[in-house]
């Protein structure tokens, strides 16, 4: 039952657009795909159809990427998503093949233990010993099994996959085959086939696309929210979900707290305060909207534990300077230049510069 | 029908190949064009093979050069076309706008109601469109089809129904009007008229003469003077505040020379800017960028790939998503570096007349032979040729060449070496479109420099220049600039080199009090971050880089002692503490903190003598420790008279020294000693030759308080 599962896959669970946007789709499709990319940037986007249905919006933000994703596609080059964590990646690349292939599973998913065999394929070992190297002994990777169907394969996390691993897509993305040398064959792609790859920013220069695979793509980088008011509802709303289920005993968070510390990231992470007067040295890390709910959460925790279940700066000065400074000498310099330059100038941030300033010593 | 009207969009260069089509089929006789009466005497310039776009139209009344406008022309221009057809096919052409003499004798106020909203861009919001440019390339340039004329005629009629002239509008269409009647009653036949498409339909359907007459009848008039000056790309764009500019002139002019297949050689273009920037750019990425960018146009219904879809293929092909390199792509291409040139005889610019009288006035004449002048600043007249020549060199104008001096009269004295080549002619034609006074000019020149200036010694180095040339109004921006770039700095030697001049400055007389202000603040925000940054600097340094820090700390704890604020100070203290902490950094560095902190009374007598015993006990190698010391007694000895423990370990430490440890550190601590005053010297040396048992008794003073009172009235004089 479907109700029973924890997730269901994104053609699943919105079956039901996907089919009236199919119905309502007269445009040209390229070979193998279920819809147009004209109803593919739709179903991502959002709208309503002539008939009166309304697609919900997958992605909020940027029409202009949604668009270059979806050529790139059309365009038989593969997509690589690039952004910081909390930048809807994943969600992004998954719904991209639900609505161009009606399957979103064909998914590898990169980390640092990840085989070649799950890109390429494997071998089925009693059927081997048993029948030696036949086709029925293949077991085929999700990357295979695209390439024979003519849908799209996901590739999550690339960069932390091994160079070597990750340069069998090579042959793979630029012959559109897979040589299987055991049985002198190839299996070849079928039209329609194409690679959606997803890549931390911030993993660069950890297991860097060698240049003759990054050549192959086209990169598409998803930014951070693109206002503040965004960016802090954004964080707000996961709080508080992510509270309930950690069923922590306090308040809701203060509005004005959320708006403080998302703030502050911006700031620090666009290098420019937003009055826009004064320029900042960026820190190492990320500071991404992912981190910010983090360090709420753990002042969440910190003040229903040992506080009075209100969140104060005190609260979130651990868990603010842990994210601003990954390291220690570089990021050290930007977090003080940041608090005596700018939070110490404002009046009603007073609090959170004695906290912040206290912790570090 | 004799008369025909094109509405063309200003700058658009599909508008001027449908013009172009157009003329061909029509072959007109006489061409109007919008644009002030008076320019038409300077069209005949078109024809000169060294008058190349862009440039300007430059209108300004002699008496009041600050007055001007500029009517600036690119090569891809439909009005520029309009003239240079008619002038290479011996056709007679004409500007028709009201006069321009009329125009500036009109009171501001008249015509301010005209400031309103585009209807244009209206209509581009109505259509979907953020910005209007996109959507007219769409609609009118892409098309580039003599039929369009008749459509954006449609369109504007229908725009103008109902909608109230401004007070201006109605002087304007009324004498290009008259203009238009003058022609067809000269007996041309085939009469082009050239204007923006807004008033095309007020020219087709004229009323009754003798309406425009009464309109145009009593204007007032002051003299105005017209002449060409070179224009660049970069000042036809709005940001520049060009009124009717665009945003993207680089791309035009490639349109303009690339009608058929924009994208090929746009990327083309871009991939050999980017491999000049060491950047990869194969021609296989260049083919699947045009793929992505034309699959991209379809994907969103254009018919020809525009600039946004190319701009989205090189971010996500050619540079894997990172949009950096797109600013230097804007920069170089998509606005361009294109500078115009005129024929030097054309030009009399208001620059060059303000400068004539400048010149008249503080009586410094041009001349060609070289010759040296020497300025006492204290002098007006002196003062004011000092701050000329200053502008002039801020203007790239190098008509003469400051000279370093030293000596008694210091701050008041300057020697300039001075040549006028007749180059510089064109230097100020080119400078011209900065201002029309010298001031102005280099006032904007100066902001423009600080704007487009990363680094911060760059930036320092035009704040002394801007307050030299007496430019009170360029100074906070070059300051804000400094702000900017120094929170960017890495490098904290640069930043501690920021802060002296600032300071210096403040001291200049002629500095107004907002700007002293301003000054203080940014020195403040400078200093904060110095400090901040200084205890990580100064980790792993060479010889050489130690002596940069060494000096830039000496000369930037001077600053401090300037700016006499108490919490800067105290912050700065700080940070020399943490410096003076750090295990390992060079001793040049750590002297120079040592002795710094000793000086302003943050270390005492015994917490120096244990810095001191570590810097020359034996465990640290013998030259660190010349370095230390060094860095410490530089510039003055005086230290070790004071201080008897000090005494005893240098000269322990000097004389527990391995021979050829002293051999080699000689040299050092002799380039050490040479630096203290004559008595000093003196001094040390006796006592050294007088041995320990003699030293107590140097230390005692014989201060005679009564001589030494003598000279109080004075100093209290001095100081105030």
């Amino acid at each position: 039952m479907a109700s029973e599962l924890q997730r269901v896959p994104a053609e699943v669970e919105y079956a039901e657009e996907l089919a009236e946007l199919r119905k309502s789709d007269d445009r040209q499709r390229p070979p193998n795909w279920h819809l147009s990319p004209w109803a593919v940037a739709e179903y991502l986007l959002g709208g309503r159809l002539p008939n009166g249905y309304v697609i919900s919006p997958k992605y909020i933000g940027s029409r202009r990427l949604i668009e270059i994703a979806i050529s790139t596609l059309a365009t038989d080059r593969a997509l690589l998503l690039f952004g910081v964590p909390g930048t809807a990646k994943s969600w992004v690349s998954e719904h991209l093949a639900a609505a161009i292939s009606g399957d979103s599973t064909r998914i590898v998913q990169g980390t640092a233990g990840t085989p070649e065999e799950a890109i390429r394929y494997g071998w089925n070992y009693a059927k081997l010993l048993a029948e030696g190297p036949t086709w029925s002994a293949v077991v085929p990777s999700p990357v295979m099994r695209a390439m024979q169907g003519g849908h799209i394969a996901r590739v999550e996390e690339m960069t932390r996959i091994p160079s070597d691993v990750q340069d069998s897509l090579i042959t793979v993305l630029s012959e559109r085959a897979l040589p299987v040398p055991e049985l002198a064959g190839e299996v070849r792609a079928v039209r329609g086939f194409n690679i959606i790859a997803t890549a931390n920013n911030r993993d660069r220069g950890v297991n860097e696309l060698s240049s003759a695979l990054k050549r192959r793509f086209n990169t598409v980088v998803l930014p951070v929210p693109g206002t503040l008011d965004e960016e802090v509802d954004i964080v707000r709303r996961r709080v508080v979900e992510m509270g309930r289920s950690l069923e922590l005993p306090v308040e809701e968070p203060a509005m004005e707290e959320v708006r403080r510390l998302v703030t502050l990231f911006r700031e620090l992470r666009s290098g420019l305060t937003e009055d826009g007067r004064t320029k900042l040295k960026t820190p190492t890390g990320t500071l991404s909207t992912a981190e910010a709910i983090s360090v709420v959460n753990s002042g969440l925790a910190l003040a229903a534990h040992f506080g009075d279940g209100r969140l104060t700066a005190a609260d979130m000065a651990a868990g603010l300077t842990g994210a601003v400074v990954k390291d220690p000498v570089q990021d050290g310099v930007a977090w003080r230049e940041y608090l005596e330059t700018v939070v110490k100038e404002r009046d009603d941030w007073r609090d959170l510069y004695r906290a912040c300033r206290e912790f570090a010593g | 029908m004799p008369v025909q009207v094109f509405g063309i969009r200003h700058h658009g260069p599909g508008s001027a190949r449908s013009l172009l089509t157009a003329f061909e089929q029509m072959r007109p006789d006489v061409v109007l064009v919008e644009g002030p009466v008076e320019g038409t005497g300077q069209i005949h310039w078109l024809g000169e093979a060294q008058i190349e776009p862009p440039v300007a139209l430059l209108v300004y009344r002699p008496d009041v050069p600050l007055e001007s406008s500029f009517y600036p022309f690119a090569g891809f221009s439909p009005e520029w076309n309009a003239l240079r057809w008619a002038v290479r096919n011996g056709v007679e052409a004409r500007f028709i706008d009201l006069p321009k003499s009329n125009w500036m004798a009109l009171p501001r106020e008249a015509f301010e109601e005209d400031v309103e909203e585009d209807p244009l861009r209206k209509m581009a919001q109505l259509a979907g469109y953020r910005d209007f440019e996109p959507w007219w390339d769409r609609l009118v340039e892409e098309r580039g089809e003599v039929s369009v004329f008749a459509a954006v005629y449609e369109a504007m009629v229908a725009l103008r129904a109902g909608r109230p002239l401004g007070a201006l509008e109605k002087l304007r269409e009324a004498a290009m009007r008259q203009q238009i009647r003058a022609a067809m009653k000269e007996g041309f036949t085939r009469i082009a008229v050239v204007c923006g498409a807004w008033h095309s339909p007020a020219l087709v359907t004229m009323p009754p003469m003798k309406e425009d007459v009464t309109v145009l009848k009593g204007l007032p008039k002051v003299k105005v003077e017209v002449s060409w000056v070179p224009w660049t790309h970069g000042r036809l764009q709005k940001v520049s505040g060009y009124g009717a500019g665009i945003e993207s002139p680089g791309w035009y002019a490639h349109l303009w020379a690339a009608p058929e297949e924009p994208a090929i050689p746009w990327v083309a273009k871009v991939a050999h800017l980017l491999r000049g920037e060491d950047l990869d750019a194969s021609p296989a990425q260049v083919v699947e960028t045009v793929r992505l960018a034309e699959t991209l146009a379809s994907l969103r219904g254009r018919r020809l790939t525009g600039l946004a879809e190319l701009n989205d293929a090189v971010e996500t092909v050619l540079l894997f998503g990172d949009r950096t390199p797109l600013k230097l792509i804007e920069q170089k291409l998509i606005v361009g570096e294109t500078l115009g040139t005129v024929p030097p005889e054309v030009s009399t610019v208001p620059l060059q007349r303000d400068l004539e009288a400048q010149q008249k006035r503080l009586r410094i004449k041009p001349e060609a032979a070289f010759r040296m002048l020497n300025l006492d600043l204290r002098k007006e007249l002196d003062r004011g040729r000092s701050q000329l020549l200053h502008r002039m060199q801020l203007l790239n104008v190098n008509w003469g060449w400051p000279l370093q001096v030293g000596g008694k009269l210091g701050t008041f004295h300057e020697a300039w070496e001075l040549e006028w080549k007749p180059e510089l002619s064109i230097e100020i034609i080119t400078a011209a479109r900065w201002g029309n006074t010298v001031e102005t000019a280099a006032a904007e020149r100066a902001r423009v420099a600080a704007m487009e200036a990363t680094q911060l010694p760059q930036v320092t180095a035009l704040l002394e220049p801007v307050l030299k040339a007496g430019l009170p109004d360029a100074a906070p921006a070059v300051l804000l600039r400094l702000r900017d770039v120094a929170a960017l700095a890495p490098d904290v030697v640069e930043l501690l080199k920021a802060v002296p001049p600032m300071v210096r400055i403040t001291r200049y007389g002629d500095v107004r009090q907002t700007d002293r202000e301003l000054v203080g603040q940014v020195a403040a925000e400078l200093i904060a971050r110095a400090c901040v940054g200084l205890p990580v600097a100064c980790g792993s340094l060479d010889d050489d880089a130690a002596r940069a820090m060494k000096n830039a700390v000496a000369d930037m704890h001077e600053a401090i002692l300037v700016l006499n604020d108490e919490g800067l100070r105290a912050f700065w203290q700080e940070a020399l503490e943490r410096v003076a902490g750090l295990p390992d950094i060079h001793g040049l560095v750590l002297g120079g903190a040592c002795r710094l902190l000793y000086d302003m009374g943050a270390m005492d007598g015994e917490a120096l003598t244990r810095k001191a015993t570590q810097a020359l006990s034996p465990g640290t190698p013998a030259l660190d420790g010349a370095a230390w010391l060094e860095g410490f007694l530089e510039r003055s000895g005086g230290v070790l008279l004071v201080n008897t423990a000090l005494w005893d370990l240098v000269d322990g430490w000097v004389s527990e020294l391995r021979p050829e440890s002293f051999e080699e550190l000689l040299p050092l601590l002799r380039r050490t000693f040479a630096t203290f005053a004559k008595g000093e010297r003196r001094q040390l040396g006796e006592r050294a030759r007088a041995g320990k048992a003699a030293a107590n008794e140097a230390t005692e003073w014989h201060v005679d308080t009564g001589r030494a009172a003598q000279v109080l009235p004075l100093l209290r004089a001095i100081y105030g």
